[in-house]
Order: structure tokens, then C-alpha cells, then sequence
């Protein structure tokens, strides 16, 4: 996904070590910095929960890419083979990329075709994909 | 030269005296314009005022001639909207485009992440901010400044500019594939909404956090005008009821009021009778519009060198839930429990 949580870390010390003009002080360097304990907050999350979540994801595509195989096409087949090298963040992003082209192109197909099984598959793929993606940010209090 | 510095002699310039600029101080939010409130003097008289300049990298691409005039049409009108003071497309002294607005002192803001930020107020609170959006659709644009400069759409074309801009955005700025919001989107150009009831000033981004109220019940600004366009008045109640902003309870909209309600405030206002296949239309537009901008905020993270963490808290959490959003009104369309 985009950004990934190295980016955002280092986006997080950048920021914070590089002095605002005068005019940035106060209120709006105050925002800044709790911007970025939230993503901080937010990347222990990443940390503890991406790999898992991508694991998941990208397996529950290649089984989706089977099932449309037959049907639409061989290709779905051969673009389910995609396999990552090591648990790595930026591997599985890697391969998540090329398995939703795929899956994007299978539910193209499948919507044209009225393959509502198919289809009914995939959007709830898509909310479980969405959930296990999930970050949650405790809710600051209202000022 | 320092910003304080730049803006008394742009001021000085343009009001013809010596002007000094006080209490010059950046502040939080709108995030597509670099924000800053300060205190003019000039031959005794002091305006309190905002500037907004266009930053080097936004969160969205807008245009301020628009946001300007949006203000200049409703100041006034006794929607509680600041005045537009100078417009400046070419940068002048400031080197970058900007305008200055009047400011609104002695309100806040409140994050659509914080907690439900308006207690005891809330239903008050939400009977202005619906009965306000009901105000500016029922407004005729082509009255007002905005028209001016805003261009206006057939009425059975609204949906699909505003569908092929957005679209336009995430094939521009998708870095990763989405393949959520990419059937959303063909979802939306499956089955088109009926053309627009009438053509209205659209404020744009018309939600939470982009007002200001007084802490015991009153809305005093309506702020953050810069998507404001021409088209469909549903565009903006689709966008204010965005499950995207209501601090994550099911049963208000917006922390507010319970939907029905809502709606009812709006129609009361505007004069309009809402159309719900229309609005579950406009409803899922509202979620692909929120998703394409928080695509392109990761794309100007990276581009900015990473040194804009709202840039990077959009293109990731904020992205991330609007994925939420819109895989649980696919599977809702369908019937899909």
C-alpha cells in the first residue's frame, strides 16, 4: 500500500528535525507533531498486523483467480502463481500489486458476463480485505 | 524576506498606505492551501484577516479564483461566511497564488477523528450546518459571482464530470492498484443518476472539520470553499453524510442528527425533494471522490519528500477507511450481508 509505514517514519523524523519558519510555531507546529504520534501509533499497528493482513489478502486473490479461471480465462490461472520470495512488507506489496491487476481484470470480466456468483465473491472479498487492513485510531478528544 | 514582511508591502502596495503586520501565525488544516491568520494596521484601523497560499505540493489541485468567489457569493447573504478581501493569481509579492479572507474569530474546528466533539449541541448544531447546505442549494448560481467564473454543466452532465474528474485524479495518482474504488467507480457509470433537479453552487468539501462553531451551539464560519463548483445540489449532502465523517457512529450523521433528520433539514431549505436513487447515486460518488484525493495526498507525500504528514495521515489511514467505506456500500447495493 501506499505510503508504506519506512516512508512514514522516516517522513515522521524528517519532519520533526527540520526547524518550521517563525510564523509555523505554535498551533500548527503543534498539529504537526501530533500528526505524527499518530502515525507512529499507527505503524506499531502496521507492524504488528500488515504482514498477516497481506498474507491473507494475497492468498484470498489467488483463490479468487482459480475460481474465475475456468470460466474467464487461463490467464487468471497463470497470474495466481505469483508468489513472494519472503514475508517482507515491500515483498508482499509487490506481489498484492500484480494479484489485484489480475483481480481487477476478473471482475471486469465477471460483471460483463453476469457472473453474479463471482462477483458476489469478490465485493466481499473486498469488505474483509478492507477490515483486515484496518488501522484504528483511538479517538482524540474533541478540543 | 519573511512572510510578515512580504505581506505589508503586498498590503501596502494595494491599500495605497504603510501597513504593519502583527501576530502572524500558521494554523492547522486545509490542507490544499498554507493558512495563516494575522492582524493588519494601518492609520489606527486593525483587520483581522486570513491569508491562503497555494503550498508547493497540495493535497488537492483547486483553484482560488473559484474558492474566492464562493466567498464573495455568500458573504452577506446571512450564511455565516467571512469576506473575501484580495485576490492575488500570480503570486505579487508573495511569490505563490494567494487571497486573504476576513477572520472569524472565537470558534473551533473539530476533526472528524476526534471524538463526537458537539454533545448537548449536537442536534442544534446539525440543524444549522444541514439548514446552511440547504441554503446554498437553493441559492441560484447563475445570481451570484461564482458564475463569474464557474462553469456550468448540463443538467444531466453533472454526475459524469464530476465521475471523469475524480476518475481522472486516480489514474493520475493511483501507486498502487485499487481495486475497491475501481468498481465503485463502474458501479457509478453503470447506472447513472436522473439529471440534476436544478444547478447550484456546490461548496465541495461541505463537512466536519470545515466549520467553525462557538462551542455553545452556533455555527459562525462555513470555511474551505476551494472545491467549490456548479452541479448538482446532491453532490454536497452525498459528501456531508460521507460515513467517512461521522466520527464512527452508525445512528448521526456527521455526530449530529440521525439521518432522516437530516435530509429533512436540507429538503426544508433547500426547497428540494431528494430523489433516494439519486442520492445512493451521489452517496457512493461522495466515497470515490474521498478516495481519489486521499490517492493523490500519498502521491504529493512522496513527490514533497516526505515532509507533509497530513499528506502521509490521508494517503494511508484516512485512504484505508475510505476502502471500508466503500467495500461495505458495494456488498450493501448487492444485498450482500
Amino acid at each position: 500500500m501506499t505510503p508504506t509505514v519506512p516512508e512514514l517514519l522516516l517522513g515522521n523524523f524528517l519532519c520533526l528535525t527540520s526547524p518550521p519558519p517563525p510564523e509555523s510555531m505554535g498551533e500548527f507546529l503543534q498539529g504537526r507533531v501530533a500528526i505524527t504520534g499518530m502515525i507512529a501509533m499507527l505503524s506499531a499497528q502496521e507492524a504488528e498486523h500488515g504482514i498477516d493482513a497481506r498474507v491473507w489478502e494475497n492468498a484470498a486473490i489467488r483463490d479468487l483467480l482459480r475460481q474465475g479461471a475456468a470460466r474467464h480465462g487461463a490467464a487468471f490461472l497463470e497470474a495466481a502463481r505469483a508468489v513472494e520470495s519472503d514475508l517482507n512488507l515491500a515483498t508482499l506489496d509487490r506481489v498484492n500489486a500484480d494479484l489485484r491487476r489480475a483481480l481487477i481484470d476478473l471482475h471486469i470480466r465477471a460483471e460483463i458476463s453476469g457472473d453474479q456468483g463471482l462477483d458476489h465473491a469478490i465485493l466481499r472479498f473486498y469488505r474483509q480485505s478492507a477490515d483486515r487492513r484496518r488501522l484504528d485510531l483511538p479517538a482524540s478528544p474533541a478540543s | 524576506m519573511s512572510l510578515t514582511r512580504q505581506l505589508e508591502a503586498y498590503l501596502g502596495r494595494i491599500w495605497e498606505q504603510p501597513v504593519q503586520v502583527d501576530n502572524m501565525s500558521r494554523i492547522p488544516g486545509g490542507a490544499s492551501r498554507e493558512t495563516y491568520r494575522f492582524d493588519a494596521r494601518m492609520g489606527g484601523l486593525t483587520r483581522h484577516l486570513i491569508l491562503r497560499r497555494d503550498p508547493v505540493g497540495s493535497l488537492i489541485d483547486t483553484d482560488r479564483r473559484l474558492e474566492f468567489l464562493a466567498f464573495r457569493s455568500f458573504h452577506g447573504t446571512g450564511l455565516p461566511v467571512p469576506e473575501a478581501v484580495a485576490l492575488e493569481e500570480e503570486g505579487a509579492e508573495l511569490e505563490r497564488p494567494f487571497f486573504i479572507m476576513g477572520r472569524i474569530d472565537g470558534g473551533k474546528a473539530q476533526s472528524p477523528f476526534s471524538e463526537p466533539p458537539y454533545g448537548v449541541h449536537a442536534a442544534g448544531i446539525g440543524q444549522q450546518f444541514f439548514s446552511h447546505l440547504g441554503s446554498i442549494a437553493r441559492a441560484d448560481p447563475f445570481a451570484l459571482p461564482i458564475a463569474e467564473f464557474a462553469p456550468a454543466p448540463a443538467l444531466d452532465s453533472c454526475w459524469s464530470r464530476e465521475l471523469d474528474y475524480w476518475e481522472g485524479v486516480i489514474n493520475e495518482d493511483e501507486e498502487h492498484p485499487q481495486p475497491i474504488v475501481r468498481a465503485a467507480i463502474r458501479r457509478l457509470r453503470r447506472a447513472p443518476p436522473p439529471p440534476a433537479q436544478k444547478l447550484s453552487v456546490i461548496h465541495g468539501d461541505y463537512r466536519t472539520g470545515n466549520f467553525l462553531h462557538d462551542g455553545a451551539g452556533k455555527i459562525i464560519a462555513l470555511l474551505d470553499w476551494e472545491m467549490a463548483h456548479i452541479g448538482d445540489p446532491l453532490e454536497d449532502l452525498g459528501w456531508a453524510i460521507e460515513p467517512l465523517w461521522s466520527y464512527g457512529e452508525t445512528d448521526r450523521v456527521s455526530g449530529m442528527l440521525p439521518r432522516e433528520e437530516a435530509i429533512a433539514i436540507w429538503e426544508s431549505a433547500s426547497g428540494l425533494t431528494l430523489d433516494p436513487q439519486a442520492f445512493a447515486w451521489w452517496e457512493l460518488f461522495a466515497s470515490v471522490k474521498g478516495a481519489a484525493i486521499w490517492i493523490s495526498a500519498a502521491k504529493e507525500y512522496r513527490a514533497g519528500g516526505l515532509m507533509d504528514p497530513v499528506l502521509g495521515f490521508s494517503g494511508w489511514y484516512t485512504a484505508r477507511r475510505q476502502d471500508e467505506v466503500i467495500a461495505r456500500k458495494l456488498c450493501a447495493l448487492e444485498g450482500l450481508s
